[in-house]
């Protein structure tokens, strides 16, 4: 009895105490102790004219999510404002530097005009980020499930994920031939889905993953589902793959 | 024992941040709910559970590919067509509750509360609220750069005006 009493008190005060527990730990360091694993804040986007982003945002949206690459070391950064990018300084898509840390967030980076991400201070972004694998091998990387749940569409070069959480994951870019998942599947956390390659459909792009996350937002009686930031839950994921317990 | 439980559950339920959203469900006319021509078995029998109104482009309600994966609180129906892949989902969950004094991020996403139609990887898409469920429907091409369903929006915009409604249960 007293330890049931115990465990209910326990319960409560974590209880009360979630709002407070939530924000300690989405802290966000900008550089992790570990092995060697650093990156800038949320919403800092380099180069500055790649866009505004939510700057200092620490929340974390999809919490426990797993990496979507199955192996550390991955990247995060633009393929768009990296070497060898569209924007980017000239060079090799494949140049080293493409393959380092620090991450940057990429989610609020311009991509077009129209007004669709609300979490994004000018409310246009890239819906998602940008994610290097290891090296620059093509076809050889996994993406994994982030989350159980289901594959609920399949198309020319996007995968849609819906966790059974309600979030829904998009992997873009993954080697058609190497998918290992069909419509309806239902999949486990870290389950492989399909090898990282530049398919973009009849063209191409860089090799890399384009993850995003979309969920819906409750505000009052109405409701929108959008794109929400995925960088420090990424950050979170990865700090985890780092330890060995993704 | 009973108090110590009764107090948890209060507080969690203060704490929910996700759940299921209420539908305003439309008045629908009988004569126009019925089809002419009944909707093929691949479709009434996936979507028999699902507890939100089922919305497809009327020129594609009759096709056999199309491919359903549904549960009681979202679907998500896809068709090949010619070198592209049509989308329309909708979903009656939600993960996150703003705080009702984040008044900034609220009046922000109802301005952006009107129907865009964005081009993004190459894929354009609609999202759009109706009867209180959010759905999104988008096209996604082969050749995404050269393919003007995915460069321009008259392809999506013309299956967005012809959504009806095909199933749901209330």
């Amino acid at each position: 009895m007293r330890y049931i009493v115990a465990s209910f008190l326990i319960l409560l005060l974590s209880s009360c105490a979630s709002k407070k527990t939530q924000e300690n730990t989405t802290q966000i360091e900008q550089t992790w102790k570990g092995r060697g694993f650093t990156y800038y804040p949320s919403g800092k986007l380099i180069p500055s004219n790649s866009g505004k982003g939510r700057y200092g945002d620490k929340y974390i949206y999809a919490p426990r999510i797993r990496f979507p690459l199955a192996y550390a070391p991955a990247y995060v950064n633009s393929q768009v404002y990296g070497i060898g990018g569209r924007y980017g300084a000239r060079g090799s898509l494949c140049d080293q530097k493409n393959y380092q840390y620090p991450w940057r967030d990429n989610f609020c980076e311009k991509r077009n005009r129209k007004r669709s991400m609300p979490l994004c201070p000018t409310g246009t972004g890239h819906q998602g980020v940008d994610i290097r694998a290891k090296d620059c091998r093509d076809n050889t990387h996994y993406a994994v499930a982030v989350e159980e749940g289901v594959i609920t569409y399949i198309g020319s070069y996007s995968i849609q994920l819906r966790g059974i959480s309600g979030r829904t994951y998009r992997y873009l870019h993954l080697n058609a031939r190497s998918v290992q998942v069909r419509r309806g599947q239902r999949v486990w956390r870290g389950q492989k889905i399909g090898r990282v390659s530049n398919n973009m459909g009849s063209t191409k792009t860089s090799i890399h993953l384009h993850f995003d996350i979309k969920q819906t937002i409750r505000f009052g009686n109405r409701s929108k589902r959008v794109y929400v930031p995925p960088y420090a839950s990424l950050v979170n994921a990865y700090k985890r793959l780092l330890r060995g317990r993704p | 024992m009973r108090l110590l439980l009764t107090i948890l559950l209060f507080i969690s339920s203060l704490t929910a941040q996700s759940g299921i959203l209420d539908i305003e469900w439309p008045k629908i006319d009988p004569k126009h709910q019925k089809p002419s021509t009944p909707y093929p078995t691949i479709l009434t029998q996936n979507i028999k559970n699902t507890q939100l109104p089922v919305y497809l482009p009327s020129s594609y309600t009759h096709d056999k590919r199309m491919a359903i994966v549904a549960d009681k609180n979202f679907y998500t129906i896809s068709f090949f067509i010619d070198k592209a892949t049509i989308m329309m989902a909708g979903d009656r969950t939600f993960q996150e509750t703003i705080d009702k004094t984040d008044k900034a991020l609220q009046e922000k996403l109802i301005q952006d509360s009107s129907i865009e139609f964005i081009e993004n990887e190459g894929v354009m898409s609609v999202d759009f609220n109706r009867h209180g469920v959010n759905y999104t429907l988008s096209i996604e091409c082969e050749n995404s750069t050269k393919d003007s369903r995915c460069e321009k929006d008259t392809f999506l915009r013309n299956l967005y005006n012809r959504l009806i409604i095909v199933g749901g249960v209330q």
